[in-house]
């Protein structure tokens, strides 16, 4: 299979780290709250498309800039990643607090953004079926929350956790409080998720434990036309637990492309 | 160089723990943010505080310079989540002693407020007021508005100063255009009595963030918490800092805290403080890492040297020999404490010294007992090493035999 090549970049001034795999279609993949489990999941993506995976600033390989504090802002930096790399129309995949920061991106530049898959997105806020705190949830007990098969972690997560690890979780986690910590939603957003006209997936494994899979219905409200496609037994990391979400993903991008 | 015994003052510093430790404690892994609130009984915190209001009034009557107090919230440590409260009632309870709030957050509260409720403290006790600004410990994160962002706490903190500051000095009404506060007309009525304002330390626990700081606002530097080697580093980074920037540390504008439990003989010490010192640590300071060190709460190259300290890591588990090593516990007869004090008071170069001498589950009887034997044996010991002291009276030791 295809292995991701490492291109660093300089986007003002912040040393952005971005994986590439595969030619052809440029698809951008906009990862969650962490890096623990690394993307080698989504390679099969990189036999179709050219599948870009960047390391948000303060996540895995990219260097810090303390001077993000708003989801707008992660937007505003990956529309400069795309124009240093080339890239004017992309389709999109954003995971989890990526879903968030995708839609964002989505639905200020519509006229780039040519698919767009929604993997558990953090951004709402559903009182009934609420996304469970990340700050609140105690070590021990974080990896149950994120996959609902644990041997995901293996050879990935180090037990005991390590100094190291842990100081490594240390910056994500602060990294993610800058934008999360006083609310994991915006308010705002139900406000323009109308204008996500382009064709939209929503993927979701109804095991997720940190977002539940009923937050699918609202946004399935809110963005015209959405799909919908719900994985059983799935946890939140469904593209590191299920080889079918990934193809799914792939999928429904392609699907323009083959007709 | 002025000796340090010259102006040599004693803060008693009285947390107003909750005193009672409850017998299941070891099915609580935290006293702080997540304690349940029912294990809190109002009848005996009422008891609580009129206890610590004698022990208060009494400091004045024995003669100790100052009492100090300070805030933190949702914990059986402090039963004072609203420190300036305190501080009022405590205003009106004495005359003549000096009372440092050491203090409200000021990022957990508007900065316009903390200057306004600490200028009316200073009008209302005649300008008796000082006051330590803490950057808040990383509980009080947890355990108010999640709007009080860890990760942006230090900007905040250094607008905050910079509205106090200029609210407490500037002719008003001025304006304020910051990145966190905005003010259009900052005009605090009551102004300070003390000019040009009552004395301000930044409470730190070592960082040179926090150190340089101090230096920026010409504040005195007080330390929390941490082991004397750190404290020791921080004096002297507070030192150099103000020399380089052309400013010279006085022995007031450092503060240190020490814990004391004074009796006729070290081992008589030793044997009645032990155990309430240990539930300090055990009980008091019981708090998990994830609590202490909220995301961004401190940098990720900090966070690791905290992470590889097993010290730090199983400080509940300390025994009594690494509190003796780490903190400064000064156990023993009137000469053995009144010449580690002496001792440690020289080597930081202050004349501040904060002793906490009600601790843990101690009861009333025997904080008493300490504060007057404190009182009455230590401190003319320390006071009589100084120039003046010598000079005017004869040594005080053996006085009480």
């Amino acid at each position: 299979m295809t292995a991701f090549t490492n291109r660093t970049l300089d986007v003002n001034g912040v040393e952005t780290v971005v994986q590439i795999a595969g030619e052809g279609e440029p698809l951008l993949f906009l990862h969650g709250a962490g890096t623990i489990t690394g993307f080698d999941s989504l390679l099969p993506l990189a036999e179709r498309f050219r599948l870009i995976v960047p390391h948000h600033p303060g996540f895995g390989l990219s260097g810090d800039d303390p001077t993000v504090s708003r989801i707008e802002d992660l937007a505003r930096h990956y529309l400069d990643v795309l124009d240093l790399l080339g890239v004017r129309e992309v389709s999109l995949i954003g995971h989890s607090m990526g879903g968030w920061l995708a839609s964002t991106l989505a639905i200020d530049s519509t006229d780039r953004i040519r698919r767009l898959v929604l993997a558990a997105p953090l951004g709402l806020r559903v009182p009934e079926h609420p996304t469970t705190d990340l700050f609140t949830i105690p070590n021990e007990e974080l990896l149950e929350h994120l996959a609902a098969d644990p041997s995901i972690f293996e050879g990935k997560v180090p037990d005991p956790p390590t100094p190291e690890f842990l100081a490594h979780s240390f910056r994500e986690t602060t990294s993610a409080a800058r934008l999360l910590w006083e609310r994991p939603y915006d308010p705002r957003l139900p406000r323009w998720l109308h204008r996500l006209t382009m064709p939209t997936l929503l993927l979701w494994g109804d095991a997720d434990r940190l977002i539940p899979v009923e937050q699918i219905d609202v946004w399935a409200d809110l963005v015209p036309g959405a799909e919908r496609r719900i994985l059983p037994g799935v946890g939140h990391l469904l593209f590191d637990e299920s080889a079918e979400a990934v193809a799914a993903a792939g999928d429904f991008v392609g699907e323009e492309l083959t007709v | 160089m002025p000796s340090v015994f010259d102006d040599i003052q004693f803060y008693l510093f009285n947390h107003h723990h909750y005193i009672d430790v409850p017998e299941n404690a070891d099915e609580y892994e935290s006293v702080w943010v997540d304690l349940p609130n029912a294990l809190f009984d109002p009848e005996r915190g009422h008891e609580l505080y009129q206890r610590f209001a004698r022990e208060l009034r009494l400091a004045e009557a024995l003669g100790f310079d100052a009492i100090a107090l300070n805030e933190h919230h949702s914990t059986h440590y402090s039963l004072m989540p609203a420190t300036s409260v305190r501080a009022a009632y405590m205003v009106a309870q004495t005359e003549r002693i000096k009372l440092m709030v050491a203090g409200v957050p000021v990022n957990l509260s508007w900065p316009s407020r903390v200057a306004e409720e600490y200028a009316m403290l200073d009008v209302m006790s005649g300008g008796r007021m000082e006051f330590g600004f803490p950057l808040g410990t990383g509980m009080e994160y947890w355990s108010n508005a999640a709007q009080l962002n860890p990760a942006t706490s230090r900007a905040r903190f250094r607008e905050g100063l910079e509205v106090i500051k200029q609210a407490w000095t500037l002719p008003g009404p001025t304006r304020y255009d910051g990145e966190h506060f905005n003010y259009r007309y900052l005009n605090p009525i009551p102004r300070p009595l003390q000019k040009p304002h009552p004395k301000m330390y930044i409470v730190g626990s070592g960082s040179e963030e926090t150190v340089a700081l101090a230096v920026e606002f010409g504040t005195g530097y007080s330390i929390v918490f941490v082991p004397i080697r750190q404290q020791l580093k921080a004096f002297a980074d507070f030192r150099r800092m103000s020399e380089e920037a052309g400013r010279e540390v006085r022995p007031e504008d450092i503060v240190i805290t020490n814990i004391v439990y004074v009796a006729d003989t070290d081992a008589d010490a030793v044997r009645e403080a032990k155990p309430h010192i240990e539930s300090f640590f055990s009980w008091f300071h019981r708090v998990p890492p994830r609590y202490l060190l909220p995301p961004g709460y401190v940098s990720t190259e900090e966070f690791l040297r905290r992470a590889q300290s097993t010290a730090l890591a199983e400080g509940t588990k300390a025994t009594w020999d690494d509190m003796v090593a780490i903190g400064r516990i000064a156990c023993g007869s009137p000469d053995t404490v009144a010449d580690l004090l002496s001792h440690w008071a020289e080597d930081a170069g202050t004349s501040r010294l904060l002793v906490t001498l009600s601790i843990g589950d101690m009861p009333e009887w025997k904080a008493v007992k300490n504060m007057t034997l404190f009182a009455e044996e230590v401190i003319p010991r320390i006071r009589a090493r100084g120039s003046r002291a010598a000079e005017a009276e004869p040594v005080a030791a053996g006085a009480r035999s």
